[in-house]
């Protein structure tokens, strides 16, 4: 066949019929060897079959599967193993065999020889990978049925990993399929018989055959791209679902970090799993692209990276994962932020990669990123006015991610100059996030460091707001303030002061105000306790009890138009406190609040009104006293608002209340009279709904 | 109810704003409390089934003095003397104490209406009726609020 290849060729297929007469019956192994060799070349090497197709086919997998023992003291020294192989070279060699092999193979498959099971799944998976689709379309269910026998009810290891092999590869081949408008998915079919049968065994953690069906389940997500969407979206949910509602969790993380861990475009099935966090039931959306990931996606992968760190048990193993994920993500990041889009994100780092991602931003050094094509020595926290280049200086929200976190026992390498840099850029960029998480980074690192040099430079760099960066430096204010007000520095006093003589500034008031909030309440990306920041106890009760008159008095001095700004502060402040502190100082505070429900502008409405919300949760009999003093104010605004409270109050549970009754009526008795109508008429409401509480056939 | 109500919604004025101007109390003020007292048969309130009427109420601010008739929906009416009570004690709940309060059933709208009237008039007598607390428990009912529009 060597030498004479074009002769033999042109004999046709009455080349190919003489050879299936000649080999056919034949017991040698050393001429069976043979047999198959030439076979092999009469297959692959483009000899013409003829119509004696299925007669090749027949005469070589009569002896499949080999079942072949040499003879003691052989000396040809011909082994089971090279038949098997020469054999499935010849049976696997074309896809005009795939309609003979493939029944074949499910034949040999119910065998109860293992060793006919193992040669029947190795050859499938040798075809699998050299046939197409269409050629597995039609014995896709019979195959399926077999190999989820193999794997579901297996007593050997070695044909488990054979069927899920298999099972693999047969994935791999249906997806390698072009779709044309007309043709059935294979892909498709296949999956849904293998979820079909799979996905409900995941949630019956106690039967045998959740490992199975997870096997199996893996295997098809691995195959291909294509597949692991496919098999993400559908088994997700559930999985999700059932960590959630179940205490015993350890064996769903690990199905879930197996999926995780094993898909091959690790970074796709995150993008899935984050819009099913985020679906309302079915509604799932699989992001189109290959690839390099878009925008959406890498924030998607975030997000979710996020929701699963929170959710991860924190292991050895899931640590890893993340370790091995968040530096692609800063890769892919800076990448895509190179080219020009936005990325606000979050993470969590450990010591090292803090340090990393300071020899980053401080020295450009990228060498630690994966696959990246980004520049060296990029300046990170260099860019200040270039407008196409504020998506890099956005990346000062990795460094906070990177840096913030940190236990306060990792040191962070460079700290001083990080600072210096840190304070340049939040006063000096004119692009809002850029400065605004330049403003946090350098807070957050602030905070945990002790008081030295650095800080004494905040007030001199304060004080000289000029006006072009005001604005920035408001910002840098406030979070410095809110740093070391944690942490009850003596600076902090002064700052807080600055801000509070904010409140009447023209352009800053209405900033400073909602500043409080800010100040007061928990950030989530920065200056908490989860990030390890230096929070002292009971700071907010502190600041309240050391600035509620300085508010009252502002508040009382301020113009009209400014009062609101002091309400909304003293709002802000009050409404962070605990309860407890609530409801022992807001009775006191409640003359001014309530005028502040008579202010027109609805933000100190609202502020107000979230201010005595939580004194009416669980009404002090105090509140009562402080009420009835409003009742004789001489605002109408101010009588009515009181009433209205105390209409409110009657909706209190009755064993809060039931003592009351006699105090209220009493109190009301003298506004049925009032000389305004309205006033009267919001007397005689509440008197009406008070005489009902715990009277027969009332509320 | 609320349709009648919405219709009849006293309208603000400028004089209502102004906090140095007294607002006497007039018969509209006393209709509006209590037009809406609900029957205690019907799902509907005493203004809609016509039992009070604003005209049908007076009130003398300087005086202290404040008169309704109500009009039963039949002369048999069983439950005049229950719609009367519900009456009398919403305005005892609504009103200064120094009104004095006459209660009464329309003259010719009921066969017993001087027996009712006279009930209403005892002062002793209803405060032994609300004593009563399954009277109560029904006149209560009867003043349970319908939500008011403000």
């Amino acid at each position: 066949m060597e030498s004479r290849e074009s002769e033999l060729k042109g004999l046709g297929a009455d080349f190919v019929f003489g050879f299936v007469q000649s080999v056919d019956g034949e017991r040698d192994p050393r001429n069976l060897l043979l047999a198959f060799h030439i076979a092999r070349k009469i297959v692959h090497e483009g000899y013409d079959l003829g119509k004696f197709t299925e007669e090749l086919f027949e005469v070589t997998s009569c002896y499949f599967p080999i079942d072949f023992s040499p003879p003691a003291n052989d000396p040809h020294g011909i082994t089971q193993e090279e038949l098997v192989l020469a054999l499935r070279v010849v049976l696997t060699g074309t896809p005009r065999f795939a309609e003979f092999l493939l029944p074949l193979i499910i034949e040999k498959l119910d065998s109860d020889v293992q060793s006919a099971k193992l040669d029947s799944l190795q050859t499938l998976t040798a075809c699998a990978s050299v046939y197409e689709h269409k050629d597995l379309a039609q014995f896709l269910p019979g195959l399926w049925a077999s190999l989820r026998r193999e794997v579901f009810q297996t007593a050997s290891e070695r044909v488990e990993s054979a069927g899920l092999a298999a099972v693999g590869t047969l994935t791999a081949c249906l997806s390698r399929s072009v779709l044309n408008s007309d043709s059935e998915d294979s892909l498709n079919v296949f999956l849904e018989l293998v979820l079909k049968d799979c996905q409900h065994h995941l949630c019956e953690p106690d039967l045998k055959l959740v490992w199975p069906s997870a096997k199996l389940l893996q295997a098809t997500s691995t195959a291909s791209y294509r597949a692991s969407h496919r098999v993400a979206a559908a088994v997700l949910p559930s999985l999700i679902e059932q960590y959630n509602s179940r205490t015993q969790v350890s064996h769903t993380i690990q199905l879930g970090r197996s999926i995780i861990i094993n898909v091959g475009v690790r970074l796709t099935f995150l993008t899935v799993g984050h819009d099913l966090i985020n679906s309302d039931n079915d509604v799932i959306s699989l992001p189109t692209g290959t690839g390099a990931f878009s925008l959406e996606e890498v924030i998607s992968v975030c997000h979710s990276l996020q929701k699963i760190a929170e959710q991860a048990q924190d292991t050895e193993e899931t640590g890893g994962v993340f370790h091995d994920v968040i530096p692609r993500l800063l890769g892919l990041a800076l990448q895509a932020a190179l080219q020009g889009e936005n990325i606000p994100t979050n993470s969590l780092l450990a010591g090292q990669t803090a340090s990393r991602a300071v020899s980053l931003f401080l020295d450009g050094d990228v060498s630690f990123l994966p696959e990246n094509t980004i520049p060296a020595q990029i300046q990170l926290l260099k860019v200040r006015f270039q407008c196409d280049s504020r998506s890099q200086s956005q990346m000062v929200c990795l460094l906070m991610g990177c840096v913030c976190w940190l236990p306060r026992t990792v040191e962070v390498p460079q700290m001083d100059r990080l600072l210096l840099e840190l304070l340049e850029l939040s006063c000096t960029c004119d692009h809002p996030l850029s400065y605004t998480s330049a403003a946090k980074c350098y807070a957050g690192l602030v905070n945990k460091s002790p008081a030295g040099e650095t800080l004494k430079r905040i007030s001199t760099e304060l004080d000289s707001a000029s006006s072009p960066v005001r604005t920035q430096a408001f910002t840098l204010l406030l979070w410095v303030s809110k740093a070391l007000l944690l942490r009850y520095h003596p600076l902090s006093t002064t700052l807080t002061d600055k801000l509070f003589s904010l409140l009447s500034d023209p352009e800053l008031g209405w900033l400073a105000a909602d500043g409080f909030s800010l100040l007061m309440s928990d950030s989530p990306d920065v200056l908490n306790r989860g990030s390890h920041a230096d929070v002292r106890i009971m700071y907010r009760q502190r600041f309240f009890t050391e600035n509620s008159a300085k508010l009252v008095e502002g508040f009382n001095a301020a113009v009209q138009e400014k009062k609101s700004g002091y309400l909304k502060a003293l709002s802000h402040i009050v409404n962070n406190l605990p309860r407890q502190v609530q409801l022992t100082e807001l009775p006191a505070l409640l003359p001014l609040l309530l005028e502040a429900l008579s202010c027109p502008d609805q933000g100190v409405q609202v502020s107000t009104l979230s201010c005595l919300q939580p004194v009416l949760l669980d009404p002090p009999s105090a509140l009562i006293t402080q009420l009835e003093v409003c009742l004789t104010s001489s605002s109408q605004k101010v009588r009515i608002a009181s009433l209205r409270c105390i209409h409110a109050l009657s909706r209190f549970p009755e064993h809060e209340v039931r003592l009351w009754p006699a105090l209220v009526l009493r109190a009301l008795a003298a506004p049925l009279d009032d000389h305004k109508r309205v006033v009267r008429s919001e007397a005689a409401v509440a008197r009406n709904e008070w005489f009902l509480l715990g009277s027969p056939g009332g509320r | 109810s609320s349709l009648k109500q919405q219709n009849c919604e006293r309208l603000q004025t400028a004089k209502d704003e102004d906090e140095d101007v007294a607002d006497p109390i007039d018969d509209r003020e006393i209709f509006d409390l209590i037009r809406s007292i609900n029957d205690p048969e019907h799902p509907l309130s005493l203004e809609e089934l016509n039992v009070v009427e604003q005209v049908r109420v007076r009130v003398d601010d300087q005086e202290n003095t404040v008169g309704v008739e109500f009009t039963p929906t039949i002369p048999h009416c069983s439950m005049a003397t229950l719609i009367g009570l519900s009456i009398k004690v919403k305005l005892l709940r609504s009103l200064p104490e120094r009104f004095k309060i006459d209660v009464h059933i329309t003259p010719g709208m009921h066969t017993s209406e001087d027996a009712v009237n006279k009930q209403l008039a005892d002062k002793e007598r209803v405060a032994a009726a609300l004593e009563n607390s399954q009277l109560l428990e029904v006149v209560n009912q009867c003043l349970i609020s319908n939500a008011r529009t403000s």
